[in-house]
């Protein structure tokens, strides 16, 4: 199971932008890019289904602004914004729906992980994600980005914009507070 | 601080989350047969076939453009004052006769009125003609050649 992002590529770009090979290189960068963007979404909803979902919106959402996509930003940035978008969407949605606040969310969110068939069945796995789901959205962001994918922080403030030190800061705080909750539990 | 450390190093950035066999594959498959056309991206314009109503737009227009100024028409006739008013020849009793009258066609519409006419009329109308020929002509007061009967210019001048 590979996580790691491909590496850019200038020539499929390049045919992103061109419309006669347009379609055809947009398939490519969905074979290429569904995986790393899957599991982004993923650990966000926790729920398969709706993971799936989501990533069926993020790519259909990225075909329908391909022409918008000037390759300033790198393509696979372009791609996670667009899907934390839509997981965060996605969550607020479901919040609104369930009628849950936010400070219940953790509860939705560990009901959520424990009723997730799609796992392989570890104790500490599923604690380490309960763990995180206890963390605000943002932290939880920058904690799965950077503990699960191992991002550099640069390319972590590309997508979320958020400054460097402020990142490692927040990452920081996130693994104390995922420590903090391993230490109540014991 | 050590211990807490450990935890995260013992999940080894491992979540314990998996996806059914074979999931990416089939997605990209699936997302390739389910892409939309982009018109922008692929610089191809969408021929979709005309609608009933596209087709006869153009038609309902013209005919309602026309019934616009039949409608526009009509009202103009209702508001004017002669309105109801039949201002034909036929309904005009006056002008018909005048009409039907040959002297009347003779004096009005033909005005190509020859000198022997004018003096046959003056006959008509029992004028002596040698009192008219032996009156003394004022100076500038024009004449005219009764002898000529086609005559129609004065003969003075």
């Amino acid at each position: 199971m590979s996580k790691e992002a491909p590496q850019e590529n200038q020539e499929l770009i390049g045919r992103l932008r061109e419309p006669a090979t347009c379609r055809a290189a947009f398939n490519e960068v969905t074979r290429l890019y569904a995986e790393p963007i899957y599991w982004q979404i993923r650990r966000m909803v926790q729920s398969h289904d709706d993971a799936s979902d989501i990533l069926q919106n993020t790519f259909l959402k990225a075909w329908q602004s391909i022409d918008q996509f000037r390759g300033d930003a790198r393509l696979s940035t372009w791609l996670h914004k667009i899907a934390i978008n839509e997981s965060l969407t996605h969550l607020a949605r479901e919040r609104k729906r369930l009628s849950v606040s936010l400070d219940d969310e953790e509860g939705r969110m560990a009901d959520l992980i424990e009723a997730d068939e799609w796992t392989d069945g570890e104790a500490l796995s599923k604690e380490l994600r309960k763990a995180v789901a206890t963390l605000p959205e943002k932290q939880r962001l920058v904690f799965n980005m950077k503990y699960f994918d191992d991002m550099k922080y640069e390319q972590i403030s590309e997508i979320l914009g958020t400054s460097v030190g402020a990142l490692k800061a927040s990452y920081h705080l996130a693994v104390r507070k995922i420590e903090s909750y391993f230490a109540a539990r014991q | 601080m050590k211990k807490e450390s450990d935890i995260l190093e013992k999940a080894g950035g491992k979540d314990g989350m998996t996806v059914p066999e074979g999931f990416f594959e089939s997605f990209a498959e699936q997302m390739a047969a389910k892409l939309p056309p982009n018109p922008e991206a692929e610089g191809t314009v969408l021929l979709r076939p005309k609608t009933t109503w596209e087709r006869l737009r153009p038609y309902v227009y013209m005919a309602a453009m026309f019934a616009g100024i039949w409608c526009m028409l009509k009202m103009f006739t209702l508001m004017t004052p002669s309105a109801g008013i039949d201002l034909s020849i036929d309904n005009n009793k006056v002008l018909s006769s005048a009409l039907s009258d040959e002297h009347f066609i003779y004096d009005y519409i033909n005005d190509d009125i020859s000198s022997r006419e004018v003096w046959e009329e003056m006959y008509e109308d029992s004028i002596d003609v040698d009192d008219v020929i032996g009156e003394e002509v004022e100076p500038g007061e024009p004449t005219y050649d009764l002898a000529d009967p086609e005559a129609t210019a004065p003969a003075n001048e």
